[in-house]
């Protein structure tokens, strides 16, 4: 498969303490957003962040995984819902770093068992590219439940 | 203190016919943003992914890492304009993250300004997360 390329734009102003930026993606997903140090560390108040950047990437990445792991298993999901939880922290001797990023995922599966379902969330985690790479600096943690058919 | 950042996701069906969405974060800042495999794989047709979301994620946290080394040797820049571009490849995974900067720094000479970006390069947080497993590169320059 070709490989693919995404590319997101950035305009910041000042400096760091007080200084401002916008991002903006160049599919037209996303355009303009705002982010700060202080929305970064503190209350986001509305703005986005690195950390709140990867946690959706983690979170839409998982998704894709865990459906295509359920699709070759032969029982694709109705529905998938997942959480990522991204934490940065300061860390002794080495400043600020991305230190753990946690998926939380609900599944509804017609058709799949409980021992399925776990393999299946056990593959979708290590195929997942994102968990892949952020493995090497951080911890990722997996809670995945299935949802009872007809609930 | 630790930061938590949250965003939720959704999926609906097989992956190549399903779709999802990025359903929410928890500034509120964006979404719901679609996805799907095809427009992660092919082409966008004006659909994020998770490599548009890294990219996000490092151009962001390049640009302030850079205007805290800036400040920090006695220039903070009036404007940094940041690119990050991530190559994901199918079957392999996420291979590169090239970042570009032009600033614009009041009385800093070029090689300073390199130097300093370089360290932001191998410093900020999510440079740190991907290092490893990503090749990263970088052009930086100063356009006044």
């Amino acid at each position: 498969m070709p490989r693919v390329q995404r590319r997101v734009d950035v305009a910041w102003e000042g400096n760091l303490a007080r200084g401002s930026g916008e991002l903006s993606a160049q599919t037209g997903a996303f355009h303009g957003l705002p982010f700060s140090l202080a929305s970064r560390v503190a209350q986001a108040e509305g703005k986005t962040s690195p950390e709140e950047l990867l946690a959706a990437a983690h979170a839409g990445c998982w998704t894709m995984s865990l459906a295509g792991e359920l699709t070759g298993a032969g029982t694709p999901p109705e529905r998938l819902t997942v959480a990522a939880t991204t934490t940065l922290d300061e860390v002794e001797g080495a400043g600020h770093r991305i230190v753990a990023s946690d998926i939380h995922a609900r599944a509804r599966v017609p058709g799949i068992d409980r021992a399925e379902f776990e393999r299946a969330v056990e593959a979708a985690d290590a195929g997942c590219p994102f968990s892949a790479l952020i493995r090497a600096s951080a911890t990722v943690s997996v809670d995945a439940e299935l949802e009872e058919a007809g609930v | 203190m630790a930061t938590d950042r949250r965003a939720e996701a959704t999926w609906r069906g097989s992956l190549m016919e399903g779709e999802g969405t990025i359903e929410r974060v928890g500034s509120g800042a964006f979404g719901p943003l679609g996805v799907s495999w095809p427009a992660r794989a092919e082409s966008s047709g004006g659909k994020t992914s998770p490599e548009e979301l890294i990219a996000a994620a490092h151009a962001t946290c390049f640009a302030m890492a850079l205007s805290n080394g800036l400040a920090q040797a006695g220039h903070a820049p009036e404007q940094l304009d940041v690119s990050a571009t991530v190559t994901f490849q199918p079957g392999t995974g996420i291979t590169r993250s090239a970042l570009t900067v032009s600033g614009q720094v009041s009385g800093m000479e070029e090689a300073a300004f390199r130097e300093a970006a370089e360290g932001a390069k191998e410093n900020c947080p999510v440079s740190q997360a991907l290092r490893g497993n990503v090749e990263l590169s970088l052009d930086a320059r100063l356009t006044s």
